[in-house]
């Protein structure tokens, strides 16, 4: 009898995810590796830091902005060997890419810091929502800020939670670093995006 | 028996989403063996530096000695079939500091960022690669402990959302770096344990349950002979165990020893219960003896307090009454050693 793998598990997950969520998928894509070696659409241009050391968290950030391209989600792209890109957005607004922080999805694992996330412009009380265009369902989603670069080592404030999908209404004026964490259905994995939200 | 994320989070009642805490959630594809020692050696062209080898090293004993369960143990071995990598061979995607895989039953690897790896978001610092650690840096030690964490089969913490609780668990979402707290955990934190008690069970019945857990207990007791003649002595038994929901996996229904039980007594009929003492060890797991004379009809129950050290509530027996014949209040007779008398209730 043929060994059930975990590619096989993880293809029965997807595809049962699928239609549970009443995905038009264009059928299931090859898994290779759990965590691939690309990064998310949203981490375009890496920048060479070389601060010194004694900056407070994490590592050594770099001393300007850190230049991370927003992109648009390419729909019904998502590749269930990683857990899928995830954008956020405003109403009428154009989705930005979040960057893909720590995950664990299907057989892996990574483990990153807080990162200071994809840039991203909105006005006060501007409701927010997260897509995952052509993912799996999203069975549970939590966000919460930081101020500016404070990248965690600040005690967060929650923006909110609950089932999917994942939609917040804008923190107070300000620049915030968001850390949203999704848990997709299926018990496929969960992966935390980041934000740079200024919000005027 | 492999219990989901959902069902562990649910161990915890009255807690949701981002608000809620409790036991790590655990990955879906179940724990390994009870004890299975997986052990490990460096990937061939990808060994880390000496100092973090070390500190690889010391997350596996540190692992090892804090799972406070049945937990797999992490051995290295220069012959072993489970690959520790370090360098930018790393399949940890663009923003991992290190990474996992795990085949259970079969095995695992894991790989550890280089020091001096640039990210988007700075230039990695590995503590164990300076003489004196400087701030921002990441300690090893915490990184890897973090990733035997997930081998083991422990996903993200889900902290409360000011992180208050960030040091409940080494298993987190995000990393911290020195100085923050947090940044240099060398021991499983009592949620990471709850979860990993859940999956393969507790090493022994006395062990304790983490306080990460909210789990009931039973208490039953019953009395040997349940009737006896004046002067005739019974043995009061109490029983404590976990109570066996499918939600609490490998330690539902686990016999608990090592506790305190307290037996207490009436007269038939009275309301008020008094304490007759601590009941002794018995000769089977969880079990709680002590041999009582009583002079006329007494009701007995055995009471466990909810303890402030673990994750167990208290539980009290149902009511046990001991018939006695020709009964006589002036007749309790002398115990033996252990034996507590009670005078006529």
């Amino acid at each position: 009898m043929p060994r059930w793998t975990r590619h096989h598990r993880l293809m029965a997950i997807v595809a049962a995810t699928w239609l549970a969520a009443g995905c038009a998928a264009s059928g299931p894509p090859s898994a290779t590796s759990p965590i691939a070696s690309s990064g998310p659409p949203s981490a375009a241009s890496p920048i060479a830091a070389t601060t010194a050391a004694g900056t407070d968290d994490p590592g050594s950030p770099p001393a300007s902005a850190p230049a991370i391209a927003a992109s648009t989600t390419p729909a019904g792209s998502f590749d269930p060997a990683q857990p899928p890109p995830a954008s956020l957005a405003v109403e009428g607004g154009d989705p930005v890419v979040g960057q893909l922080g720590s995950l664990t999805w299907g057989d892996g694992g990574s483990d990153s810091p807080w990162l200071p996330g994809a840039p991203i412009e909105v006005a006060s009380g501007e409701r927010l929502t997260v897509d995952v265009a052509g993912g799996p369902a999203v069975a549970t989603w939590s966000a919460r800020r930081v101020a500016g670069t404070a990248r965690g080592s600040a005690g967060p404030v929650g923006l909110g939670s609950g089932p999917g999908p994942a939609a917040f209404d804008a923190p107070p004026v300000g620049v915030w670093s968001v850390a949203v964490t999704l848990d997709f259905a299926g018990e496929l994995g969960s992966a935390t995006y980041y934000w740079a939200i200024t919000v005027r | 028996m492999a219990i989901g994320a959902s069902t562990l989070v649910a161990l915890h009642l009255a807690v949701t989403g981002a608000s809620a805490h409790g036991p790590d959630p655990a990955l879906s594809a179940g724990p390994f063996g009870q004890n299975q020692d997986l052990r490990f050696r460096w990937r061939s062209g990808a060994e880390p530096a000496p100092a973090i080898k070390t500190a690889i090293k010391a997350a596996a004993g540190a692992a090892n000695a804090t799972r406070a369960s049945k937990a797999a143990t992490f051995t290295y071995d220069a012959g072993g079939s489970n690959l520790i990598g370090y360098g930018p061979g790393a399949t940890c995607g663009v923003n991992g500091l290190a990474c996992y895989t795990r085949d259970v039953p079969d095995g695992f690897t894991m790989w550890l960022r280089e020091q001096g790896h640039v990210f988007d978001w700075g230039t990695l610092k590995w503590c164990q690669s300076y003489t004196t650690a400087p701030n921002g840096c990441y300690d090893a030690e915490t990184i890897a402990l973090d990733e035997f964490g997930h081998v083991e089969g422990l996903g993200h913490h889900v902290n409360f959302n000011s992180d208050s609780d960030y040091e409940d668990a080494v298993v987190q979402t995000y990393s911290r770096t020195k100085p923050t707290v947090g940044w240099n955990a060398h021991a499983f934190g009592r949620c990471d344990t709850a979860t990993l008690q859940v999956q393969y069970d507790v090493p022994l019945a006395s062990a304790r349950y983490s306080t990460c857990l909210d789990l009931a207990t039973v208490l039953t007791l019953s009395a040997a002979p349940g009737s006896i003649v004046v002067g005739g002595s019974t043995t009061l038994t109490a029983t404590l165990k976990v109570v066996d929901y499918a939600s609490y996996g490998r330690i539902g229904g686990n016999a608990v020893s090592g506790r305190t039980v307290t037996l207490q007594r009436r007269g038939a009929g009275a309301t008020t219960w008094t304490s007759v003492g601590s009941m002794s060890v018995g000769s089977v797991t969880g079990t709680y003896v002590l041999t009582q004379r009583p002079g006329a009809a007494t009701e007995y129950r055995a009471v466990f307090s909810t303890p402030s050290s673990e994750g167990l509530n208290g539980d009290t027996s149902p009511t046990v009454t001991v018939s006695v014949s020709g009964s006589s209040c002036s007749a309790v007779a002398a115990g033996s050693t252990g034996t507590v008398q009670a005078p006529c209730a």
